[in-house]
């Protein structure tokens, strides 16, 4: 496909503001996302393999880690809405196509997604009981059902998203020998050693959770220590040997790229993202034997994210550099129609409003969580509850105020 | 370079991609007003809770938000993408048209999300394990919270159907995009409807309750919240038809299907009925009662309303700009979009189109059918079904007929010219038409393309004769 042909696909609308804009906010997202797919998934993992256990420590993480899971799926979902709309903006010829060229694929997700989640929460309320070691489980292959559909999910995306950096095949999928195939039956293109370290990388991110999580709950003076300790060298277990893991992966992944993306396998961007890794593997050992009871342990979480972060930008300069790089699609030439009004309420409600309205929810769930008993919040966290509450108010006053003046205008 | 920015075509010959994409819409529309409703009447029911004294209420709140979290925060969260996906699909420049324009507003509405996700679970696993201020203002939160993401996608709907202000056009602008008389008239409406659905659904939950007195407190709210908001969203509903344009009556008086009227007047009787079986008599709503209510209100009330707002705004998918076969119909200078219809009847759709395989960019009596085919697919094929069965199939259009020139002649005389209502202007090339035509007659009856292949072989050998 040539690049004037790929460059007539964009939307005519154009953008309402610099494309780099919205290539920065899809990386971040997309690192916040699949940070919860990660946690979602190892949890998910931890429930079955606690479940099928009668050890006490086992089963009272299994019981903990399938509320983890199934929240986190949600939070994965809702999080995913943003790297999906930015993905659209700037790169619509490409995910379009690729979609197209999948439909059922496209709509299978749906359908897969909405089924894996529903036998999540199945398996929870057939098992109120599961950390009791002396209950049976009931209907372990519902989990285990939910597990490999979410993974199906997690690989229609890993095609899709492939699929995208091989315009030069898109002709000979939708049409091949001149027919034109309009079923959207096929997957066209996967890289199982990419899959395969998205999906490694759950191992290290779901062992920071384990380390930050016996932080947590050692401050309530109902918590069980010897548990907690065991949770916390587990934790470690995973991010040192999940850590690893995904870094051989990725070098894997790297030495088997081929065609236009061959060259992005010595690229600095992939090197670095790998070099995070194993520093977020230092850094968990080192609280680990050093800092596990200071605040240090918190910290693995926003080190953790900050490599997913990098790695991020690695995923998304390996785009870069295929369809700008090698098709000539031009990106930073995207027609612009600013609109500066729709640009600064999202970046004023996503800053101010959500970052007040969720650091006071999300003060009271913490506070909450470490208080054994009934939890009545500081004077301060009340206010901030003011705050948050009157902030989104205003919101909604200025929704109409607004539209009200432009309506008659 | 005369392309024109046009996509693959997905195409589904069983139901239809449309009818896929509005199965996807309306059982989202049932879930996320469910959402949004419960988040409101959680918000009331809790002030109520606490003022009054009645902590079983919030037993309440919590039976029904745990049920919320499967039917709404599961299939809600998961539909709701999937309106994305099932269009991108089915409609790719459709949608794409609204993401660029409200790029923005979405992701506002994202963070509203977030918001609104954190607030459910809170709301749901926080009774009785923070203090009643606390769980309150939590309640609140999570209820405005979740109205605001009704109030940005409804100014994208509106959109969809007309953008706000005809002013966009000229001088483009999210603003006059967004906001409109039919923004309002339409927010208002559905807000009334969506405590309507709140209600029903509400009473599934309800029905599982032993203890009668709080059942018939419970009901009673419910009950009442369910009459008044139906009766004033039907009000509503005259004045949402004011703001609609002309051309929507014309083709609402003309192309809504027979059962539109009847389906949504039984709808919005058969609620008043339930809600007052509610009021008096609790107990006769069971679990199946309910269920079966709010089946009957997705198939009878909301589907038709989804057909009718993808009907109304025909031959445009959005903004009155995007056509339904993803041709971009109009010049739109306020966002320097220039028209697309020049293009193809410069150059003609096999040229045009990035998609065509090379063996079909020029029509011969060996390709004809074939290249028939792919104009219908990329013309035709997102309204109507090429097959006997899905969305209106285009066979049962022409009658049976197999005259080629005739059909050429119809192509050509008021599709090509843009002279038929509810149709989207189609220019087509002479040899463009007269392949698609022979392509329709053959959907009749097979021989009539080796018939004209047998023609165009002799017409092509008595022109070389001479």
């Amino acid at each position: 496909m040539e690049a004037e042909v790929l460059n007539a696909l964009r939307d005519p609308a154009g953008l309402p503001m610099h494309p780099l804009v919205f290539l920065v906010l899809g990386v971040l997202t997309f690192a916040l996302h699949i940070a919860a797919v990660q946690l979602m998934l190892g949890a998910t993992g931890l429930t079955l393999w606690g479940s099928l256990s009668k050890d006490a420590h086992k089963r009272q993480l299994a019981s903990t880690m399938l509320g983890v899971g199934k929240v986190m799926l949600s939070v994965a979902i809702v999080i995913g809405v943003a790297p999906l709309l930015f993905v659209q903006v700037i790169y619509d010829p490409f995910w379009y196509t690729s979609n197209l060229l999948s439909a059922w694929w496209v709509i299978g997700f749906i359908v897969i997604l909405s089924v894996g989640y529903i036998l999540m929460y199945a398996y929870y309320w057939m098992n109120g009981d599961l950390a009791n070691p002396k209950q049976s489980v009931k209907c372990p292959g519902s989990l285990l059902a939910s597990v490999v559909l979410l993974l199906v999910v997690g690989f229609i995306m890993h095609a899709l998203t492939n699929q995208m950096l091989s315009p030069d095949l898109w002709m000979q999928w939708y049409a091949p020998e001149g027919k034109l195939d309009t079923s959207g039956t096929q997957l066209h293109s996967y890289n199982l050693w990419r899959f395969a370290f998205f999906i490694s990388l759950s191992v290290p991110v779901t062992g920071a959770f384990l380390i930050a999580m016996r932080r947590f709950f050692r401050v309530r003076a109902d918590a069980d220590h010897a548990y907690l300790d065991w949770v916390g060298a587990l934790g470690l277990k995973w991010v040192t040997f999940g850590g690893v893991i995904s870094v051989i992966v990725a070098a894997f992944w790297m030495m088997g790229l081929e065609g236009k993306q061959a060259e992005f396998a010595t690229s600095p961007w992939m090197l670095v993202s790998l070099v995070a890794l194993l520093g977020f593997v230092a850094y968990a050992t080192w609280v680990w034997n050093q800092q596990r009871d200071s605040m240090h342990s918190y910290m693995v979480l926003p080190v953790g994210a900050v490599a997913l972060i990098i790695v991020a930008a690695a995923r998304e300069a390996l785009r870069w550099s295929v369809l700008v790089g090698q098709f000539g699609f031009d990106v930073m030439g995207y027609p612009l129609n600013i609109d500066w009004y729709s640009t600064l309420l999202f970046f004023i409600t996503f800053a101010v409003l959500g970052g007040g309205v969720l650091s006071y929810l999300l003060t009271v769930a913490w506070q909450a969580g470490q208080t054994v008993g009934q939890y009545t919040p500081s004077a301060t966290v009340v206010r901030m509850g003011h705050i948050a509450l009157s902030l989104i108010v205003l919101w909604i006053v200025h929704f109409f105020a607004i539209g009200f003046y432009v309506w008659m205008q | 370079m005369d392309i024109i920015g046009l996509f693959p075509t997905w195409y589904e010959p069983g139901v239809g991609s449309g009818w896929v994409v509005g199965m996807i819409a309306t059982a989202h529309v049932l879930f996320s007003h469910t959402s949004v409703g419960a988040a409101i009447f959680f918000a009331v029911l809790a002030t109520i809770a606490y003022s009054n004294n009645k902590p079983e209420y919030l037993e309440y709140i919590k039976k029904y938000g745990l049920f919320l979290l499967v039917f709404s925060y599961v299939l809600g969260s998961i539909t709701g993408p999937g309106i994305w996906y099932s269009t991108t699909v089915a409609s790719p420049r459709g949608i794409s048209s609204l993401i660029h324009s409200f790029v923005w507003k979405w992701a506002t509405e994202w963070v509203f999300f977030i918001i609104e996700v954190v607030g459910v679970y809170m709301v749901v696993y926080l009774v009785g394990k923070v203090d009643q201020r606390t769980h309150l203002r939590i309640t609140w939160i999570f209820g405005l919270a979740s109205y605001t993401t009704m109030l940005i996608i409804i100014g994208i709907l509106s959109f969809m159907m007309w953008p706000g202000k005809e002013a966009w056009f000229i001088e483009g602008g999210y603003l006059n995009g967004f906001y409109g008389s039919n923004t309002f008239a339409q927010l208002a409406m559905r807000t009334f409807f969506m405590m309507s659905i709140t209600a029903v659904v509400g009473s599934i939950v309800l029905s599982r309750f032993k203890e009668d007195d709080l059942r018939r407190e419970l009901s009673r709210y419910m009950a009442i919240m369910g009459l008044v908001s139906t009766i004033a969203g039907a009000s509503l509903f005259s004045w949402y038809l004011t703001t609609l344009p002309d051309y929507a009556h014309l083709v609402m008086e003309n192309r809504l299907p027979d059962y539109f009227v009847p389906a949504l007047l039984s709808v919005v009787g058969g609620m008043l009925v339930y809600f007052l079986a509610l009021l008096f008599k609790p107990r006769m709503i069971t679990t199946t009662f309910a269920s079966l209510a709010t089946v009957y209100l997705l198939v009878f009330g909301l589907w038709p309303e989804e057909v009718a707002r993808e009907s109304i705004r025909k031959p445009y998918v959005s903004g009155q700009y995007v056509y339904s076969n993803q041709v971009i119909a109009r010049d739109v200078p306020g966002l320097n979009i220039h028209s697309e219809i020049p293009i193809l009847e410069k150059v003609g759709l096999v040229k045009a189109h990035p998609f065509i395989p090379d063996n079909l960019r020029e029509v011969t009596p060996d390709n004809v059918l074939e290249v028939g085919h792919v104009v219908a697919l990329s013309m035709c094929s997102n309204c109507h079904s090429l097959s006997e069965t899905g969305i209106r199939p285009i066979m049962n259009y022409f009658g049976g007929n197999t005259d080629v020139k005739a059909i050429k002649h119809y192509l050509l005389g008021a599709l090509a010219t843009g002279n038929t209502l509810y149709m989207p202007k189609i220019p087509l090339k002479d040899n463009e038409a007269e392949a698609l035509a022979v392509y329709l007659a053959s959907m009749t009856d097979m021989k009539v393309a080796e018939q004209w292949k047998l023609k165009a072989s002799a017409l092509a050998q008595a022109k070389t004769g001479e």
